[in-house]
């Protein structure tokens, strides 16, 4: 007798419906964000340090792919975060909290996000 | 006669280590829609051990919740068309509780949290001769909660619930706190309240609307918790 009970718990199995994977999605904008933050506090550190620093740090920017596209990527964290964030908000007011109205808020954060990922990398690059 | 692969999620505590999933053939008649508990009949008439709990079949005592190719639903009132991938039907028991044995898990901790928002009317004044009156208006607020039937598809499918299922009360445990807390008739609202008033009962619902999305009686708790959040604030404020 095995008195070990398992659990059935294997996510990959598991559905995840529209308005799951956008709260999940939060949470990983969210962890980006705080790791993205490290970079971006180095670079200002750098930055005021000497105004040779300065210019390192603008050098690397205007020029390094790699540092762009860490920026790149903290600013969709950001973005994303935001505007999650934002649905958060009105569904706390009562809007949106019916199958479809909380489906309608996933796609309008996908939606909106997506076009503010388009507008940083503009601007990145 | 069409063929079938039931693919079943099976635990024996006395023979098995560990569970597996299981492979059985069935043959389904053509020309009508079986519900996916009829298709775990026929599984079984191919191996008798095969375990799953069930009662009324058609919806109304929660009994046969399980996870249905990946999505939590009731197994007598899922229709097999919509609940096959091609020619493929995987059954496993709700996630997040422990495994009895086969499809049947253990309920205790959902029922606790159950327990802990007291279902059940609480009034401390005089009982009246005949029944306590409720206004047609106010009975109307109870319409979308009291017809949860306890199945607990909606808080095992609840990540929040997963990771706390002793701290967190779950959607089906608030969707009844916040049936009580709108019946009229019902004078605890305050310690009912004091209760909930803790970083994890009613605050670990994340939105995240899987139990919206499983409910097989179209319940929203996602709604009630946003309730019972609005009366914590306004309490405190
Ligand atoms: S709210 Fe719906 S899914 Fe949750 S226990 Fe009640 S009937 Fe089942």
């Amino acid at each position: 007798m095995n008195n070990n009970r398992p659990v059935n718990l294997d996510l990959t199995t598991i559905w995840l419906p529209i308005t799951g994977v956008v709260s999940f999605a939060h949470r990983v904008s969210g962890i980006v964000l705080f790791i993205g933050a490290a970079f971006l506090v180095w670079a200002l550190d750098a930055s005021l340090s000497s105004a040779a620093g300065f210019a390192q740090v603008k050098q690397l920017l205007a020029e390094n792919f790699i540092a762009q596209f860490i920026v790149w990527g903290t600013l969709c964290a950001l973005a994303y975060h935001f505007v999650a964030g934002i649905k958060h908000l009105i569904m706390d007011a009562g809007i949106g909290e019916t199958k479809e109205g909380g489906k309608a808020g996933a796609y309008f954060t996908l939606i909106v996000s997506a076009v503010l990922f388009v507008l940083a990398g503009v601007w990145v690059w | 006669m069409t063929a079938l692969t039931v693919s079943i999620y099976r635990y024996n505590p006395e023979t098995d280590k560990k569970p597996y999933m299981q492979d059985i053939e069935v043959d389904v008649p053509e020309g009508k829609d079986l519900m996916v508990l009829d298709v775990l009949h026929l599984a079984k008439e191919k191996d008798p051990a095969l375990t799953y709990r069930r009662s009324c079949r058609e919806g109304v005592c929660g009994s046969d919740g399980m996870n249905i190719s990946g999505k939590n639903g009731l197994a007598c009132i899922t229709p097999l068309s919509e609940a096959k991938k091609g020619n493929k039907l995987v059954l496993r028991p709700l996630p997040g509780l422990p495994v009895v044995r086969d499809l049947v898990v253990d309920m205790s901790l959902f029922y606790k949290q159950y327990e802990k928002i007291k279902p059940y009317l609480q009034n401390d004044t005089p009982a009246p001769a005949i029944e306590r009156l409720q206004s047609p208006e106010d009975r109307a607020k109870l319409d979308g909660l009291y017809e949860c039937i306890l199945c607990a598809c909606c808080s095992t499918s609840c990540p929040s619930f997963w990771w706390n299922p002793d701290k967190f009360v779950g959607p089906a445990g608030l969707l009844q706190a916040w049936r009580f807390l709108a019946d009229s008739r019902d004078t605890a609202t305050a310690e009912r309240l004091a209760d909930l008033d803790d970083p994890f009962s009613v605050f670990r619902c994340r939105g995240i609307m899987n139990c919206v999305n499983v409910c097989p009686k179209g319940l929203n708790p996602t709604r009630a918790i946003g309730h019972i959040r609005s009366m914590l604030l306004t309490q405190s404020a």
